[in-house]
């Protein structure tokens, strides 16, 4: 099957926005991660496993607004005893589908439910803070939060502090939406899109 | 706009909620007969208190959890926020 990604029909690349007259190291930097396996692991209410035991792709499950992560995956914190995976080892579900067993775990691909958007330079938070209610100034290299962009429901996942780094996840129905939302107020700054 | 404190994520903004009604309304008990007039209140007869007041919020985008708020309808102070396996006093 043929893989389109969610912004494949709006995410153009070029310079945007105020972006005459500035070092291109100055634009912010947009741009989209896709052909990435997402899936989503729920412990049950019930379930007395202990999560501590659980290791993805040798990541444990992190706590309350953390993520953890390596070269190829990411884990990030959704909820109480609830995880959002996304890895480039496309075989990780199926083996992770061995490891959790299918009374204590829900273990559910959504690689094709999620846009990423990713957004790099200094004014990131500038544009985090135009549309998000998030106090951004509290989050930390390794926290994640879900919140709203413009009403859009979206997760945030702090990467990197040099470069300023982040991912923007939404639902791939709203992803045109979040991206215009995204893209709109980084014209003021002026923008990269990669 | 209120500032929530989720006992999940922390203090969040109204935005990411979603008001849930009356917290202190217990529902009937599961294979027990109950008359209509019984039913009738559970589903639908709510007071409205002026005053200190616990209620249901959902974090519907955030952790996506319910949990209880005990809020005072007049200034809208929030007083304490817990899980909804704990009591509010």
């Amino acid at each position: 099957m043929t893989h389109i990604s969610p912004l494949n029909f709006i995410h153009k690349n070029g310079k945007f926005g105020d972006y005459k007259e500035k070092s291109e190291n100055d634009l912010l930097k947009v741009s989209e991660i896709n052909k990435l396996l997402i899936f989503q692991i729920a412990k049950f209410k019930n379930s007395k496993f202990d999560i501590s035991k659980i290791k993805v792709d040798n990541l444990n499950l992190p706590s309350s607004l953390k993520s953890s992560s390596n070269s190829n995956t990411r884990i990030l914190w959704l909820g109480p005893d609830n995880w959002l995976v996304f890895s480039s080892n496309l075989d990780l579900i199926t083996k992770e589908k061995k490891q959790l067993s299918e009374i204590d775990f829900a273990i559910t691909d959504i690689s094709h439910s999620r846009t990423i958007i990713e957004l790099e330079g200094d004014l990131v938070d500038e544009v985090l803070k135009k549309g998000c209610p998030l106090d951004i100034n509290s989050f930390k290299i390794g926290d994640c939060a879900n919140s709203v962009y413009n009403g859009i429901t979206v997760t945030v996942d702090f990467i990197s502090e040099d470069p300023k780094k982040i991912r923007i996840f939404g639902l791939r129905s709203f992803g045109e939406s979040l991206y215009h939302s995204i893209t709109d107020a980084c014209l003021e700054f002026g923008f990269v899109a990669k | 706009m209120l500032n929530i404190k989720c006992p999940y994520c922390g203090d969040r903004s109204q935005k990411e909620f979603a008001y849930g009604g009356d917290g202190t309304i217990i529902r009937p008990e599961l294979n027990k007969d109950i008359s209509d007039e019984k039913w009738d209140e559970f589903v639908y007869l709510r007071k409205s208190p002026r005053g200190k007041h616990i209620e249901l919020w959902h974090h519907i985008a955030g952790c996506r959890q319910w949990f209880k708020v005990q809020r005072d309808t007049v200034t809208h102070e929030i007083f304490k926020t817990a899980k909804m396996n704990e009591e509010i006093k």
